[in-house]
């Protein structure tokens, strides 16, 4: 059961490629249904819908000729560029902005977003300032606090760091991000 | 935790990368360099001659086309059928039968068995998410993951909420039904985010 609970993780923090695989497949399958079609249409002989097998691999042989250079050109860019956008899909590791924390009973993983509104909670609190003073990112392996002090109020950069990393070691996440606090060197008026 | 065919969709994925890739990579040196069009042309149009004189020789009945174009609509059902296939295994996985317990005689006296469908431990997580403020959407749902059904639940909390203490909250819970129902199911807890944890305003007082 542990083995399966540390698939399933794997299998919630990196993504299962399922939107562009049903992209990919409904554009091969009608494809596939308009050769079919031509091909049937040859083999009963019957006239053909757009152009005939045989027709279309002499086009295709000839190539240069036919075509203005710059459409083909661009068309093999495109599909140059689709091919890649596929094979990068099919390579990279493609991890989802999330986290794990760690439990011994129920396998948790943790939005980042949600990671960043609780820190961001934290940090107004220890900095006394409003919402929109404060902007969290959280990424992999990094937590990246910013602070907008209002204008004549001192704020206190370690306190923020402390807290921050107080929160953080209560949520024991996995993998555990480095905290970068920034305050701006510009402050608010009229909060 | 769904079973959807992960590494068949990386593998696809790639192989259909690469063979665009290639023939995109083909076109454009077509289009550039001109020795590469003398080359392909000297190359491909034998090939193709050579294709109709068959396909004229071999013709299955006066007015019927070659069979030659018959493999090629085979070869086209094929890919039809595995692009068919390939939808239809995304997302799937749904269990509906928790537990299952096969009674003996030597047992208890009594001989059947004990089917504990999903629903119960769906609903009873369920309602007991429901009467927390600090949780804007709950669903539970459940998996079968390899032979063995594993809940999934995923809840969407207000902004602001530490989500340790979620986790915390519903690891107590999970304890609870585990000693209702007296088996361990695998659980998944998923803290997530969505359109209307964004625009509902942030819990203020816990």
């Amino acid at each position: 059961m542990k083995q399966a609970m540390s698939r399933v993780l794997r299998r919630e923090t990196h993504s299962s490629r399922a939107p562009l695989s049903v992209i990919a497949a409904i554009l091969l399958g009608l494809l596939a249904v308009y050769g079919l079609l031509e091909s049937m249409l040859r083999v009963l002989g019957q006239p053909a819908w757009l152009i005939d097998p045989l027709t279309a691999a002499q086009r295709l042989a000839g190539l240069p000729a036919g075509i203005s250079a710059m459409l083909l050109g661009a068309t093999g860019a495109l599909l140059l560029l689709v091919g890649l956008i596929f094979l990068s899909h099919a390579l990279l590791p493609g991890r989802r902005a999330r986290h794990v924390i760690a439990d011994p009973r129920v396998a948790v993983v943790v939005d980042d977003e949600v990671i960043a509104s609780a820190l961001a909670r934290r940090t107004r609190m220890a900095a006394g300032v409003t919402r929109e003073q404060v902007m969290v990112v959280v990424s992999a392996r990094t937590v990246q606090v910013n602070v907008r002090p209002t204008s004549g109020i001192m704020v206190d950069e370690d306190h923020i760091r402390a807290s921050v990393e107080a929160e953080l070691e209560a949520m024991a996440l996995d993998p555990a991000p480095a905290v970068v606090v920034n305050l701006a060197r510009t402050g608010v008026v009229g909060v | 935790m769904n079973t959807t065919p992960r590494g068949f969709n990386r593998f696809m994925l790639g192989l259909l990368g690469l063979f665009m890739l290639a023939l995109g990579a083909g076109l454009v040196l077509l289009a550039v360099v001109p020795a590469a069009g003398r080359w392909w042309q000297s190359w491909a149009e034998p090939q193709v001659r050579s294709l109709g004189g068959f396909a004229a020789r071999t013709h299955i009945a006066t007015s019927a086309g070659s069979w030659v174009w018959l493999v090629v609509a085979a070869v086209f059902v094929a890919v039809v059928i595995v692009s068919v296939s390939w939808i239809a295994n995304q997302g799937k996985g749904r269990a509906n039968v928790l537990f299952v317990a096969p009674g003996s005689a030597e047992d208890d006296g009594a001989s059947g068995k004990v089917v504990l469908g999903t629903a119960v431990a769906e609903q009873t997580l369920k309602a007991a998410l429901l009467e927390r403020t600090d949780l804007l959407g709950v669903s539970v749902s459940t998996y079968d993951f390899r032979g063995q059904a594993s809940l999934r639940v995923r809840v969407l909390p207000r902004q602001g909420v530490a989500p340790q203490d979620v986790a915390t909250d519903i690891r107590s819970l999970v304890d609870a039904l585990d000693t209702l129902l007296g088996v361990e199911v695998p659980v998944l807890l998923s803290i997530g985010s969505g359109a209307r944890t964004r625009f509902t305003r942030a819990e203020r007082v816990r």
